[in-house]
C-alpha cells in the first residue's frame, strides 16, 4: 500500500555557536545566528523517504517559520520529499510549543496522510512534545523515540528507545504520528541534480487566512506563557579552565594526569 | 483538593524508576506553596509491593487494571484522568524520560492543560507556575511563567532534583478503580528487547576516554584509542558517534546508553548535552577538551582544556612518554 507521509521539520540555530542574550533578557541575539535543520528531523525526513521508496507513496515536508526556512525545505525536496509547505508563522523566539503544535496540526489536517513523522526533540528547546501534541490535535495514535518502523498496513510495528540501551516494541494503527530518534538510519546527501531541481520547485505558503482564521493568535492556547528572563548558567561547579597554546595545555594535562596517579608509565 | 500535586509514578518490569521519588520531593515543595499535599498515582497490575515502597514517601493512589500491565499513553491517560478528576490537582508531574515525554502531551491535551517540559526547577507563585529550563545546547537558562486556572502539566529532567527522604511513618495507599477503554490505548505494548552485543563493558572500566563529534572523522578514532590505552582505559562515545556507527552502541555513555562512574573520565570533543552528561557526571575526575569555551561539558568537568582535541592528545601523549 502506498504511504502518504507528512514530515515536520524545524530550522534551529546551530548548537555549537556561542549564544548571547538580548538587552531585554527575553531572547538570544538573533542577528548573528546561523541555522540548520534540526538533527532528529533530518532522521525523520530520511525515514519518510525510505518508507516511500519501499512502499511507494508521497512525502510532504512541512515547517512553520520565516522565509529563511525555505532553504531547509529545498534541501528536503532535494533529498526526496515530493512537496514542501511553509506555514508563514514568524515569531522568532516561539517559546510556546503548544501554539506551534496547533498551527502545524491545522496545516497538516487537509493533507492526505498515513504517517506523520518528526524528530524526537528540537536541538534548541528540547521540549520533546510537539509530535505528541500534533497527534492529539489530529486524533491519531502516537509513539515517541522511534528507532525502527515496520509497516504492515493498516498497522505499524515500531521499536522505541527506553533508557540504558533497552527498547520496547509497540504496535499502532495508521494514521499515526511517530517521533524519530537519531541513529535510526543514515541520512543521505542530496545529489547535485536534485539540488538544482529543488531550487526551481514551488513551496506552498500557508497563511492564517488559508487555515480559515484571522491571525495566528487564533491558535492561542487559552493560558498565558511569558518568558521572564534568559540568563547564562551559574558558574558554580565550573571546571578549572586551561587556555593558551596547545603545548602549554598539553603540559598541564600531562602534569595533572601524573599528579593524580592516572599515568604511572615511564 | 485544589492545591494537591499529582506525581505520576514510572516503573518498568517491576522496578520503580528512581526519578519518581525526585518528583515526590519537588511535589512536596510545590504542595507547600499551593497549600495541598503531594499524591502519587501508581498505575499497573500486581504492583501492591511497589505501592508500599512509594507510600514510604507519599500518599499513593493505586489504580490496577489488566490493561495497565504495561505502559501505553492511552491507557495511562485514561487512568490519570479518572484519578485527577477525583483529586483536582494544581499540577501533574511526570519524569522527562522516554515514557514521560511520550505520556505528557496526551495528559495535557486531555486536560486542556498548560504544559512545560524538561524543567530543572519549578515554583508556584500565586496562581502562576514558574519553570526553569535550559535551552540552546544547555548554554542558556530560561525562566518561563505560565498562568492558568487549569492544572499545570510539567515533565522534570531526571536528576535535576534530589530524591525525597522517607516520611516518619508510611502514608496511605488508596485503591482507585478505573475503567480503561481498550480501543483508546494508542500504541500497544508488544515486548521489551535487550541489546545482545558482544563487547567490553565500559561501565566496569576505571578510565574512560570518550570521543564526540569534535574528533571530526572516523579516521581519528585510533588517536583516541591510543590515548586511552596509554592511560590503561577504554574508549567511550557520545551519541552522535554511535549514531554514525563509528563505534558500537555498547560504547555510548549517556541516558540512552551506559551510566558510568570511572575514576577518570576524559571527554574529547563532546559538547555536553544533557543526554550525555547524565551518564557520566558522577565520575571521579573529569577532564574535558573542547574548542568552545561555552560548551556545557565544562560545567560538569573538573579540568577544562579549550583546545582542538586532535592537536592536544598527540601533544599530551608526547609529554607523558617523554617525561
Amino acid at each position: 500500500m502506498p504511504l502518504n507521509i507528512v514530515v515536520c521539520l524545524k530550522q534551529v540555530p546551530k548548537p555549537d555557536l556561542q549564544f548571547q542574550i538580548n538587552a531585554e533578557g527575553t531572547d538570544v541575539k538573533r542577528e548573528t545566528l546561523n541555522y540548520r535543520t534540526n538533527g532528529p528531523d533530518e532522521y525523520a525526513l530520511e525515514e519518510a523517504v525510505r518508507l516511500k521508496e519501499k512502499h511507494g507513496g508521497r512525502v510532504v515536508a512541512v515547517t512553520a517559520g520565516p522565509k529563511r526556512t525555505e532553504q531547509m525545505l529545498r534541501e528536503a525536496l532535494a533529498k526526496g520529499a515530493d512537496e514542501a509547505v511553509r506555514v508563514a508563522y514568524d515569531e522568532p523566539a516561539a517559546f510556546d510549543p503548544m501554539k506551534i503544535a496547533r498551527i502545524l496540526a491545522a496545516a497538516i489536517k487537509p493533507i492526505p496522510r498515513d504517517l506523520v513523522l518528526t524528530g524526537v526533540q528540537s536541538d534548541d528547546y528540547i521540549n520533546s512534545l510537539t509530535g505528541g501534541l500534533i497527534a492529539r490535535s489530529l486524533g491519531h495514535p502516537h509513539t515517541s523515540v522511534v528507532t525502527k518502523v515496520e509497516v504492515a498496513a493498516p498497522s505499524l510495528t515500531v521499536t522505541r528507545e527506553l533508557e540504558g540501551g533497552d527498547v520496547e516494541v509497540v504496535q499502532l494503527s495508521m494514521p499515526a504520528v511517530l517521533t524519530v530518534q537519531t541513529g535510526i538510519n543514515t541520512p543521505r546527501y542530496a545529489p547535485l541534480p536534485a539540488i538544482m531541481k529543488a531550487a526551481r520547485q514551488p513551496i506552498k505558503e500557508i497563511t492564517p487566512k488559508a487555515l480559515g482564521v484571522a491571525s495566528w493568535d487564533d491558535f492561542a492556547t487559552g493560558y498565558t506563557l511569558r518568558v521572564r528572563k534568559l540568563s547564562l548558567p551559574e558558574a558554580k561547579g565550573h571546571a578549572e579552565m586551561f587556555t593558551g597554546g596547545v603545548a602549554d595545555q598539553a603540559k598541564r594535562m600531562a602534569q595533572l594526569l601524573r599528579e593524580k596517579g592516572f599515568y604511572r608509565g615511564g | 483538593m485544589a492545591g494537591d500535586i499529582l506525581v505520576i509514578a514510572e516503573h518498568r518490569e517491576g522496578k520503580l524508576n528512581p526519578a519518581t521519588l525526585e518528583l515526590v520531593n519537588l511535589g512536596r515543595a510545590l504542595a507547600q506553596q499551593a497549600g495541598g499535599a503531594v499524591k502519587v498515582a501508581l498505575l499497573g497490575q500486581g504492583v501492591e509491593a511497589m505501592a508500599s515502597q512509594v507510600a514510604a514517601h507519599a500518599e499513593v493512589l493505586l489504580a490496577q487494571h489488566p490493561l495497565l500491565q504495561a505502559y501505553s499513553s492511552g491507557g495511562y491517560d485514561q487512568a490519570i484522568k479518572a484519578i485527577g478528576d477525583a483529586v483536582g490537582p494544581r499540577a501533574i508531574l511526570v519524569s522527562h524520560s522516554s515514557q514521560g515525554f511520550d505520556l505528557a502531551p496526551a495528559i495535557a491535551a486531555t486536560w486542556g492543560a498548560p504544559m512545560v517540559t524538561n524543567v530543572l526547577a519549578l515554583a508556584l507563585e500565586g496562581s502562576a507556575l514558574l519553570a526553569t529550563r535550559k535551552v540552546y545546547n544547555e548554554k542558556i537558562v530560561v525562566q518561563v511563567e505560565l498562568s492558568s486556572d487549569r492544572p499545570y502539566v510539567a515533565t522534570v529532567r531526571p536528576a535535576a532534583v534530589k530524591a525525597s527522604a522517607p516520611l516518619p511513618a508510611p502514608a496511605a495507599v488508596t485503591n482507585v478503580s478505573v475503567s480503561i477503554d481498550e480501543s483508546r490505548l494508542g500504541a500497544r505494548f508488544l515486548r521489551y528487547e535487550k541489546p545482545q552485543v558482544q563487547d567490553i563493558d565500559i561501565s566496569a572500566a576505571d578510565v574512560i576516554v570518550s570521543a564526540g563529534r569534535g574528533i571530526k572523522d572516523k579516521k581519528n578514532l585510533p588517536l583516541v584509542e591510543e590515548f586511552a590505552k596509554l592511560l590503561g582505559g577504554v574508549v567511550g562515545a557520545s551519541r552522535p558517534l554511535t549514531d554514525l556507527e563509528w563505534l558500537p552502541k555498547t560504547r555510548q555513555v549517556g541516558q540512552s546508553g551506559k551510566t558510568v562512574h570511572p575514576k577518570l573520565y576524559i571527554a574529547c570533543g563532546i559538547s555536553g548535552a544533557m543526554q550525555h552528561v547524565s551518564g557520566m557526571k558522577d565520575s571521579g575526575a573529569i577532564f574535558a577538551v573542547n574548542t568552545d569555551p561555552t560548551a556545557p561539558i565544562f560545567e560538569v568537568a573538573h579540568y577544562g582544556f579549550t583546545a582542538n582535541v586532535l592537536e592536544l592528545l598527540p601533544a599530551v601523549m608526547k609529554e607523558l612518554k617523554g617525561g
